[in-house]
């Protein structure tokens, strides 16, 4: 249809103006200069993933938010991230200490520290802050961070109305004093959370929920929250008014891009200054590079066994499918430098044994299982297991499902479901086997220990035992740490061996990358982001 | 006097253009990231809102647009109660956390938001505050109101889906008339080719492979984010890929279908010029299709929105309305899901209108 | 994807425009269907097409034949390695073959469109002879019901019902099991563009002249419906069948990408293309096998749809 060559020329006209007009527009706009006014010599540009639930540290419960909290925001003491202990270090708090039987606890708090709308800091802004931690109308999920103190989980649990008959007042000299229901040798590391902050009622009181508005919200820290551009970025300030050292770099830029591969190439582009999370396909390629940092961390990845499911409610079972995992090649496959554990409380860690814990043997795992009467495998129900939503924990999982058939010759059936969902199947009926990780809130063993309790809200095992309960109890009274030790070797080896209630594969590790103009980036086992050492060449 | 008597006879005309240029000036200063005088936003508005009734009254189409919104209030309202219901029987809720918490603490969550109520109480609650136009609060994300979640989300995914169907149109167009005019030549099958290819892959695979090429090696464009127009482009194209492919689809069965007419047979026997034939009756009237098509277009374009924002960290709705139904934040994924549904219904409406300007043989009613 | 249901609604007016004439010719049936299939003939590309199409359907039969290795089997010595002569496409993260879970994703991929297509088709049949047979008031109420769903955006209700049906074990087979949520999933969003095409079908076809001389013959409804208006109306459906294949597999592909995809660990070509777009500057491998895969599967559909409406719609004759 010759007639019709008109449209040739149509379509040049369209389309050649915009070939031209494309590359031409991204050359001309292009500059390096940084959005909301700020400039790149002094600031750190960093990805925080997601936008932050909430900044009211009474209640968040992510990580994301208590990155953007510990730097605005500062409890009564501090960890020194430098030491591989993590000893306390004065902060709102200057000096405190116990009684004999770490009952009673008291603080002496720092004079003439200032909120950043000039108002002078008191105790009573602290116990302000657990006030509102406790009330059940907050409805914290951090409040059984307080639980210790004498009628605090009966208030936040209602059975209690009036706060003055919880064990925490301020005397006479302005200290703060504590009294604990049940000792705790390691109570003043809970005051390092943001969620026991002190706060400001009347600012609360004043702006409801929106008093974390960059123009509302009232903090001490070493930055300011200065623009809060939801879904897009954060700006932070240096508070010049900060008591302590005053942050290097004047503003922190943070972004918030969920996809891991994004933000990588965000970095590779020179948009950002560094990455707290790394694609881990992609490790083996990125442990080459210079950036590459890399911390373990106080977190451990396990799977937990739901002992009231037959078959798994025989322990021989349980111990079999122990025995024939090789965590090794776990990680190995994951190129993280994970580190394989045995036992339940990761390195780094008072209570880390490499020696407890069942390790991975072939012949005593088919053992066990021929002698708990499953001789004819083909009799061996095919077990669930099951891991929430994501990719990593895919590949674990697909991997433990391979060894377990090549090892044991048991089937396993993969059942990956959405976070939500999992909780909720966790709550109700687990799978024969489930997945989960466990980070530390504060570098105590207890914190570890503590959750295989038979009256801890996050044993999903089922698994009860007296005598566990009863060591974790005497451990967290105790004040010598070598006696703690023995205690908690005893009681892993209880859950690990002689129990078999969980699975432990291996401790976690962080993976970052740092460009090359930063200096004294934090990187330490806790995952605690604090910016205001960090420099810029 | 005369300047008035010729206003008089050419105001539809000079209203026509003036829309034209209002709503061109407002996409091209907003992509160049240009501040947009608050008066061109009102010009341009008035001036659709007054062509828009003009053209109404004049062909007496006031109660088919007056059944349509209604309608359209009907849709929405079932719409509704549907997600509504789905969100009640979907397992997991908003609240369930990994550490159990005390059942003081749970009645008080259940309490703030409303949750303790019996389900149809908490429905027509629901309901009444969209009456009012209150979308509620985020469960998610403390102290955000959905209304405003959706509002700061909403022209971001707006701008982006409006760049990438202009795209769409600009490259789907020409390549449909291209290959039409060739018909069954190898360019014609080469057009269509790649104008399947465009919908061959999924935008996923496309825009990795794009951002390798133009951001890495050319580095003409930004990897990701959203801040101008050297940001826009990628995601823009990436986008627009799969519209333009099947505009141009679109556009070369219905330019076929409208030569092989009888009255554009009876025109060139008429003697018209070629241009005549070709400017006043084929590409007109080969073009009612595909505009036809431009409501499904925004759907598509909208749910398609979520992949592209996703992998260029773009803060737009479709990663909330996936994200939120993850934190089971069921305001929020009410309050996305309408809009996108009103989105839908205005688009399909406002087609429907400029279908019968464009075809006078269609009559609404 | 971008235009999901845009592509669906595109290939249903694609079809509908094509099939408007054949109605009107007054030829039996039979002589309409052997030139059609004579003009199919002629067209290279779709011929080539369908020879891809059968190439490809045979690989997901005979997968577990074809396939050098297992989709499941792991090499933890051969993590992440680029093709070789041992592993013609390279190995996965997990150290298996990429060649053969691409060949047993063909399985689940093809099982996915296929299944999909054919339940959202019955779905969609049924509703649509129901509703353009019946006409007047049933037919607007049920149409209005498809407008509704017309209007809810595609991604919230396929992650809704996808998530709820998740819950819900149908079969023992794991391979069925773990396709279920994703295919309830797709068919309900699926059924909607099918139902609407086949209802303005069934209304064209009832105006015809046999159809109501059998009307006035007192034939049976359900006998007329099935009898004359089915046959006539067959050639479009396979023509929309040959087109929602592909999209449900490119649909399944989105699920895997928002994390809803089929469970592991079996493979399919989305759960590959969204493992491997992630790293496609380290590991191009990954991203490129299943991309083909994807990208000349759906071509080649697409290009035979083209193909048969292009036969079967006599308005192409001799052009």
């Amino acid at each position: 249809m010759p007639q019709f060559r008109w449209v040739d020329r149509l379509h040049i006209k369209f389309s050649l103006p915009l070939l031209i007009l494309l590359p031409l527009l991204s050359s001309c706009t292009r500059e390096r200069r940084l959005e909301y006014g700020l400039s790149l010599a002094d600031t750190l540009r960093i990805n925080i993933i997601t936008e932050p639930p909430t900044l009211d540290w009474n209640r968040s419960t992510d990580t994301t938010s208590s990155l953007i909290q510990d730097n605005i925001m500062e409890g009564l003491i501090q960890y020194d991230l430098q030491d591989p202990d993590f000893k306390l270090l004065p902060a709102l708090a200057t000096e405190w200490s116990s009684n004999s039987d770490f009952t009673k606890w008291t603080f002496t708090l720092r004079e003439g520290v200032k909120w950043n709308d000039g108002v002078e800091f008191k105790a009573q802004q602290v116990v302000d802050g657990w006030e509102r931690l406790l009330n059940p109308k907050t409805a914290s999920e951090y409040a059984y961070f307080l639980y210790s103190i004498k009628n605090a989980r009966a208030y936040n649990e209602g059975s209690i109305k009036d706060f003055s008959e919880v064990g925490v007042r301020v005397d006479a000299e302005g200290r703060l004093v504590v009294e604990l229901d049940q000792p705790k040798s390691y109570f003043p590391m809970l005051l390092t959370h943001s969620s026991t902050f002190p706060i400001r009622k009347d600012v609360i009181e004043k702006h409801g929920d929106r008093w974390t508005d960059p123009e509302n919200i009232v903090t001490l820290g070493a930055y300011d929250l200065k623009i809060w551009d939801h879904d897009r970025a954060i700006v932070l300030e240096r508070n010049e008014n900060y008591y302590g050292d005053k942050a290097k770099i004047k503003n922190i830029l943070a972004y918030m891009v969920n996809e891991t591969s994004t933000a990588l190439n965000l970095f590779d582009s020179g948009r950002l200054d560094s990455l707290h999370q790394l694609p881990s396909r992609e490790l083996g390629h990125l442990k080459r590079r210079k950036e590459y940092r890399e911390t373990g961390i106080m977190a451990t990845y396990y799977f937990g066994f739901n002992t009231e499911r037959p078959p798994m409610d025989d322990v021989r079972v349980r111990r079999a499918i122990v025995h024939g995992v090789d965590r090794k090649q776990v990680t190995d496959m994951l190129q993280g430098g994970q580190i394989p554990i045995s036992n339940w409380i990761p390195p780094g860690m008072l209570g880390y044994e490499a020696d407890v814990g069942l390790n991975f043997d072939v012949a005593e795992a088919n053992r066990l299982l021929d002698e708990a009467g499953f001789k004819d495998r083909s009799t061996f129900p095919t077990l669930t297991l099951s891991f929430n939503t994501m990719e990593d924990h895919r590949r674990v999982a697909e991997n433990i499902q391979a060894q377990l058939r090549r090892n044991l010759g048991i089937s396993v059936e993969l059942l990956n479901e959405e976070w939500k969902v999992y909780l909720r199947s966790l709550s109700t009926n687990p799978s024969h086997i489930y997945r989960l990780g466990w980070l530390a809130d504060y570098p105590d063993p207890d914190n570890f220990m503590g959750i295989m309790t038979s009256f801890s809200d996050q044993n999903y095992t089922r698994w009860k035992n007296s005598r566990f309960d009863e060591l974790i109890q005497q451990a967290v009274a105790e004040g010598d740490p070598a006696k703690r030790r023995v205690l908690y070797r005893e009681a892993q080896r209880i859950l690990t061996e002689e129990g078999a209630a969980v699975l432990p594969l291996y401790a976690q590790v962080n993976h970052l990358l740092v460009a090359d103009r930063v200096q004294n980036y934090p990187v330490n086992r806790l995952a605690r982001f604090i910016f205001r050492d960090v420099e810029l060449k | 006097m005369k300047l008035v008597s010729r206003l008089k006879e050419n105001w539809k005309f000079l209203m026509g253009w003036g829309l034209l240029l209002g709503s061109l000036s407002l996409v091209v200063m907003s992509f160049f990231a240009l501040p947009i005088p608050r008066a061109l936003w009102w010009l341009t508005g008035s001036l659709a809102a007054v062509g828009f009734a003009h053209y109404t009254f004049s062909q007496n189409l006031v109660v088919y647009v007056i059944k349509r919104i209604l309608e359209a209030v009907f849709v929405i309202f079932v719409i509704a109660s549907m997600t509504f219901l789905l969100l009640r029987v979907i397992p997991g809720g908003p609240f369930d956390t990994e550490k159990a918490l005390p059942p003081e603490v749970i009645a008080n969550i259940a309490a703030k938001y409303n949750l303790d109520a019996p389900l149809h109480r908490q429905y027509s609650d629901y309901m009444l505050g969209l009456l009012r136009g209150d979308l509620g609060e985020s469960y998610k994300f403390l102290g955000r109101n959905v209304a405003q979640i959706v509002g700061e989300a909403l022209p971001v995914s707006l701008q982006l889906g409006v760049y990438s169907l202009i795209l769409a149109f600009m490259i789907g167009i020409p390549a449909g008339l291209f290959a039409a005019s060739r018909h069954n030549s190898f360019a014609d099958n080469a057009t269509m080719i790649l104008a399947i290819s465009g919908v061959a892959l999924p935008s996923f695979l496309i825009a990795p492979i794009l951002i390798i090429v133009f951001a890495f090696w050319l580095n003409w464009f930004e990897v990701a984010l959203w801040l101008g127009p050297e940001y826009y482009i990628l995601p823009v194209v990436v986008l627009g890929t799969s519209p333009a492919a099947i505009i141009a689809r679109l556009t070369r069965s219905s330019v076929l279908e409208v030569i092989r007419s009888d009255y554009i047979r009876t025109a060139k026997a008429k003697g018209l010029s070629h241009q005549v034939v070709l400017y006043k009756h084929v590409l007109k009237n080969s073009l009612i299709p595909v505009l036809t098509f431009s409501g499904p277009l925004v759907a598509g374009v909208l749910s398609g929105s979520f992949v592209v924002e996703q992998i260029f960290a773009i803060p737009g709705l479709g990663r909330h309305m996936v994200q939120s139904v993850t934190n089971r934040d069921y305001p929020l994924i009410l309050g996305t899901t309408l809009v996108f549904s009103v989105m839908l219904v205005l688009a399909n409406l406002v087609v429907d209108i400029l279908y019968a300007y464009f075809d006078p043989r269609i009559k609404l009613s | 994807m971008s235009g999901m249901r845009s592509q669906e609604i595109s290939a249903a007016m694609l079809v509908a425009d094509g099939n408007k004439q054949q109605l009107g010719q007054g030829k039996s049936s039979q002589s309409l269907w052997a030139e059609g299939w004579r003009r199919y003939k002629k067209n290279r590309m779709a011929v080539i097409s369908t020879y891809f199409v059968i190439f490809v359907s045979l690989v997901a039969i005979f997968a577990p034949w074809i396939a050098p290795y297992s989709f499941d089997e792991q090499h933890m010595d051969r993590i992440l390695q680029s093709p070789s002569w041992t592993h013609w496409l390279g190995t996965d993260a997990l150290g298996r073959d990429m060649l053969s879970r691409l060949i047993y994703g063909a399985r689940m991929s093809m099982a996915v469109g296929v299944i999909t297509a054919l339940i959202s088709l019955f779905i969609g049949t049924i509703y649509g002879c129901i509703s353009g047979w019946m006409g007047g008031r049933v037919d607007s109420v049920m149409m209005r019901v498809v407008d509704i769903l017309y209007s809810i955006p595609t991604l919230v209700l396929l992650i809704l019902v996808k998530v709820i049906f998740d819950s819900v074990n149908l079969f023992t087979n794991p391979e069925l099991r773990a396709l279920t949520g994703i295919l309830l999933a797709l068919s309900v969003v699926g059924w909607v563009t099918l139902a609407r095409v086949v209802r303005g079908q069934v209304m064209q076809v009832k105006e015809m002249a046999y159809v109501e001389a059998a009307r006035a013959l007192g034939s049976h409804s359900f006998a007329i419906v099935w009898r004359h208006v089915f046959p006539n109306i067959l050639g479009p459906i396979i023509v929309l069948l040959t087109f929602q294949i592909p999209l449900n597999i490119l649909f399944e592909s989105f699920l895997s990408f928002i994390g809803l995809g089929l469970q592991p660990p079996f493979s399919s070509w989305g759960v590959m293309a969204d493992d491997g777009w992630r790293s496609l500057r380290s590991f191009p491998h990954l991203m490129i096998a299943p991309g083909v895969a994807i990208f000349l599967t759906m071509l080649a559909f697409n290009l035979l749809g083209d193909g048969l409406r292009d036969a079967f719609d006599p308005q192409m004759r001799g052009r």
